[in-house]
């Protein structure tokens, strides 16, 4: 592949990233605790959407390779996650009289419970979307890009859901309040936000938004009910990159992270071209530099970050 | 004007055109005051004038983006709250967090500073040691409990004593400390008058015994009748400082509170 | 201690959850004797059993130094047993792709050398910062020893793992040869049901005494260590760093102290677990090792070390009780069984009882000082442990 075919491939895995980060980070910002249990609630979404498609079915025509019926399901997964998400919110996280990191503690048990009833009910097995797979785009491959129009329909969709959030944060209401209530909860509350409400509606976009990244995750390689929680990793590595708390470095996060997780195989190769020395020093990085390092890669940056700008690339300087 | 603050000679603390701004805005501007060894110096203003901002770069929770904190004489600027405890200069808090599962005695006993048995490896390379300076440490908050008159509270879990029996614990545990200097963060906030009499004779009897007393305090009536000088800050900057009634006749005083909505 | 003195009075003092666990813990042992005698539990798995119980407990200890003593949220507890598993296998295992055949001791020694390695790697970038940066790195580090392990082959065999581990006591004077030594026995206790003793139970015996001496040690530690003004520094960083910083303690090196403490008792954990199980894989290193230490900590207690050994005994009921569920009664993966199980006693437990069952409950404060005569109006602080107590040994 050329560098331009691993470009590709990476903006479409950053497209999910994305979609995961920018929940993580409003939840992480609003409700204010690092929730583990949103890569399975990106799971919820993928299934919840798995089992709609195969009741819906295809529902006559298609869009970009992809039935009508799928863009159904999509609906239903992120809704399926959201409403999972709400429930838990109100049943178990609001009734908790305690501080965030008990609430992160409290979110590990959710995302354990979440994946658990998953495994239970569908197998600890890969299944896929019946859908047919696509060759990809014909007038693409001789520039070495190898993209099929699935993969077109999930930048695009996720370019649809970013740029609706950011209409919402900006021109709305509610994003008003959200962005003052990330800002200083304290301040947004005695100035007469109904903050429980605006809560709420975090989870509803955070988690829908995280659904519909497990549908395309589903869709780009297969669904399992691990899915999520080995994406957990990669997402806080991209909130962390982007700095905690905030949206829009979340995205930038969350693209770079996915960019790079897909480019590996390119520095896999840059790296043995390069004359390294010492032997040892080649043959290591050769070794580590490797697909299957892509998360430990994540790993290190987000360990990088956090020794040189705790605050994310965004973020101001440390307080 | 406040620059005029001329270099005293016995200061314990001295802070000298501090600054710190958040996000452009400067919490600190330039601010230059320096507290007497001996004296029970005031720290007042209108909300938001940066009080809390001062404490935390004096104490060293935030780093100053320029200026200097003299404390004893050696430059303090920089270092961690730790080093400039180390230093002498201890500060409380205005809304201390409940130490859960410890009594009040135990809640004392973090007090005294470099314990031998902070150590781990002389807990079992010499007990003795730990044990001897626990006894003396115990006995000294027991003593100090008691003329605090709250001894009845060392069995007591920390965490069901009133706010303002833990103002003065509080107090009490900073004292363990050795303070040359001490930083109190609104002392009597939340406290009921009486416990608040107390505290006002505790921190003078104190003083008496020679501590020197850094305070912010809100109640307008608690700190002139305890402090001298005061020192008024307003947007960051030091806006003029004298005797309790010297400040209490300035116009400039007078327009920062009226004009900062208080 | 002072409760083989003094029977009555020892449990005339206990709490009610204490009594509770107390009665629980009994019948269980009860019931597990019952079906010992009877001969429907072999004698030496009861013994791998308690084996592997004691091995919970001491990754239970090595989690509570950390987040029940100073409140640092460690989501690698897996990673850490991980190093000592590996260390020690790779270290003394005919089978090991690099060195091997080395005396355990060896590998007890590289093992915590490699997890003190690991343990400031993943220290220094994280705890100078808020709690749960500490959370999310650590996640990420068991992922990358996962990765690490199933990928470089040279090193730890990949997903085949790593076989011909010896017994602990290989090398060493009369134990290396104790369960060949023994005679094989014969008890019928119940008529009718007989038990044999040979040599696989002696071995087993002594797996049981090795966790046991690496668990008590740990126990007498951390008890120590815990009602010391060091883990008083600990405690308040956990309810209050900013209080401890004020005064004057450097909270950064205390935390770095019980984050490696910590994560050498895991790796201590994972070197007993090699010799008891004589084969690691990357299996071994699954997170779920991490959760079950929690579901222990939190359980028992935060900062409770009797409540991390009782969490321990919990464990071990999930893990075999789910499986013994799968084969008896309901045909369910036990995995995802497991996994439920860990969640749903998670949230319960930050529901309804966030201080866990026993946690701490007596004034910790160094045994001797208190016998000083420093605080006579108090019967309950500190001195019904203080005749076992650390000051004066």
């Amino acid at each position: 592949m050329t560098v331009l075919g691993y470009l590709a491939n990476g903006l479409v895995f950053s497209s999910i990233i994305v979609l995961g980060s920018i929940g993580l980070s409003l939840v992480y910002s609003i409700a204010d605790f690092a929730n583990f249990a949103h890569g399975d609630t990106m799971t919820i979404g993928a299934y919840a959407a798995l089992v709609t498609f195969g009741a819906v079915g295809g529902l006559g025509g298609a869009v970009l390779g992809l039935p009508f019926g799928f863009f159904f399901a999509l609906v239903v997964g992120i809704a399926a996650a959201a409403v999972v998400a709400v429930a838990t919110e109100k049943l178990i996280y609001e009734p908790l009289d305690i501080d965030s990191i008990g609430l992160l503690i409290t979110s590990i048990g959710i995302a354990f419970i979440y994946r658990a009833l998953i495994q239970i009910r569908f197998g600890s097995d890969f299944t896929r979307f019946d859908i047919r797979a696509q060759r990809p785009i014909e007038s693409l491959v001789p520039y070495g890009v190898r993209v099929t129009l699935h993969d077109v329909a999930i930048v695009g969709s996720a370019v649809v859901l970013v740029v609706g959030l950011h209409v919402l944060l900006q021109y709305t209401d509610l994003g008003r309040k959200m962005r003052a209530m990330a800002d200083n909860p304290d301040l947004a509350r005695v100035s007469g936000i109904r903050t429980k409400r605006v809560k709420l509606w975090t989870w509803v976009i955070g988690a829908g938004l995280a659904g519909a990244g497990g549908v395309f995750l589903g869709l780009f390689n297969q669904l399992a009910p691990r899915m999520g929680f080995n994406l957990l990793l990669v997402i806080f590595a991209a909130v962390i990159l982007g700095g905690i708390g905030s949206v829009y470095g979340a995205m930038a996060g969350g693209f770079l992270i996915g960019m790079i997780n897909q480019l590996t195989p390119f520095f896999s190769t840059v790296v043995e071209a390069l004359p390294i020395w010492p032997g040892w020093l080649a043959a290591a990085l050769e070794s580590l530099i490797s697909i299957e390092y892509a998360n430990a890669i994540a790993f290190v940056i987000m360990v990088a970050v956090l020794l040189v700008r705790p605050n994310g690339i965004a973020g101001e300087a440390a307080t | 004007m406040s620059e005029g603050a001329l270099p005293k000679d016995d200061a314990v603390l001295r802070v000298d055109d501090l600054q710190k701004s958040f996000g452009g805005l400067a919490a600190t501007d330039h601010a230059t005051f320096a507290v007497e060894r001996g004296t029970i110096t005031g720290l007042i203003g209108p909300n938001g004038a940066g009080k809390s901002t001062l404490f935390n770069l004096i104490s060293g929770f935030y780093e100053p983006d320029g200026g200097t904190v003299e404390v004893n004489g050696t430059d303090v600027t920089g270092m961690e709250p730790y080093q400039v405890a180390e230093h002498g200069l201890i500060r409380t808090f205005q809304t201390p967090r409940k130490l859960e599962g410890m009594t009040v005695r135990e809640a004392m006993l973090v007090g005294p500073r470099n314990q031998p048995g902070e150590s781990f490896l002389r807990l079992f390379a010499s007990p003795g040691s730990v044990g001897e300076s626990e006894s003396a440490n115990l006995a000294d908050a027991e003593r100090i409990l008691e003329e605090f008159e709250i001894d009845h509270l060392a069995a007591q879990p920390a965490t069901d004593i009133s706010g303002g029996q833990m103002k003065l614990v509080e107090l009490a545990r900073a004292m363990l400390a050795e303070p040359e200097v001490l930083l109190l963060d609104e002392p009597v906030a939340g406290v009921n008058p009486t416990l608040a009499k107390k505290l006002k004779s505790q921190i003078r009897r104190l003083n008496e015994q020679g501590t020197t007393f850094l305070l912010i305090e809100h109640d307008m009536e608690f700190v002139m009748d305890l402090a001298d000088p005061i020192v008024v800050l307003d947007q960051g900057h030091v806006l003029t400082e004298g005797t309790p009634d010297g400040v209490r006749g300035d116009d400039r005083v007078i327009d920062a509170y009226l004009g900062g909505g208080a | 201690m002072s409760a083989l003195t003094d029977p009555k009075g020892a449990i005339a003092e206990l709490t009610r959850p204490e009594g509770w666990v107390l009665g629980v813990s009994v019948a269980f042992l009860l019931f597990l004797l019952a079906a010992l005698l009877t001969g429907a539990l072999g004698p030496t798995y009861f013994l791998f059993l308690v084996g592997l119980a004691g091995m919970y407990a001491l990754l239970s200890f090595g989690l509570n130094a950390q987040w029940g003593f100073t409140g640092l949220i460690n989501f690698s507890v897996a990673a850490f047993f991980g190093i000592g598993a590996y260390g020690s296998a790779l270290m003394t295992a005919s089978g090991s792709p690099i060195a091997g055949g080395f005396n355990p001791l060896v590998g007890l020694a590289v093992a915590l050398v490699v997890a003190l390695a690991l343990a400031l790697l993943i220290g220094i970038p994280t705890l100078r910062l808020r709690a749960d940066y500490l959370a999310i790195a650590s996640l990420g580090l068991a992922e990358v020893m996962r990765l690490i392990v199933l990928n470089e082959r040279w090193l730890t065999n990949g997903s085949a793992g790593v076989r011909g581990i010896p017994g602990f006591f290989k090398g060493w004077p009369v134990l290396s040869t104790f369960p060949e030594a023994m005679p094989g026995l014969r008890l019928e206790i119940v008529p009718g049901s007989p038990i044999f003793l040979e040599a696989s139970f002696w071995q087993a015996l002594l797996n049981v005494l090795l966790v046991l001496a690496f668990a008590g040690g740990t126990y007498l530690v951390l008890r120590r260590a815990h009602r010391s003004p060091w883990g008083r520094v600990l405690r308040t960083i956990r309810s209050d760093e900013d209080l401890a910083r004020a005064l004057g303690k450097n909270t950064y090196s205390f935390k770095m102290q019980s984050f490696v403490l910590g994560s050498l008792i895991m790796a201590l954990a994972g070197v007993f677990y090699t010799h008891l199980n004589l084969y690691v894989g990357p299996g071994d290193l699954d997170p779920i090792t991490t959760f079950y230490a929690w579901v222990a900590v939190i359980l028992g207690g935060s900062g409770s070390n009797r409540g991390a050994l009782f969490g321990g005994v919990v464990i071990v009921t999930i893990r075999e009780g789910t499986r013994f569920l799968n084969d008896v009664a309901l045909p369910i993966d036990p995995a995802p069984l497991r996994l439920l199980l860990i969640g749903v006693v998670i949230v319960a437990v930050m529901r309804y009882r966030p201080q866990g069952i026993l946690p701490p409950q007596r004034e910790l404060i160094w045994p001797s000082a208190v016998d000083g005569g420093g605080a006579p109006e108090t019967p309950d602080s500190g001195v019904r442990e203080r005749k076992g107590g650390g000051g004066d040994e």
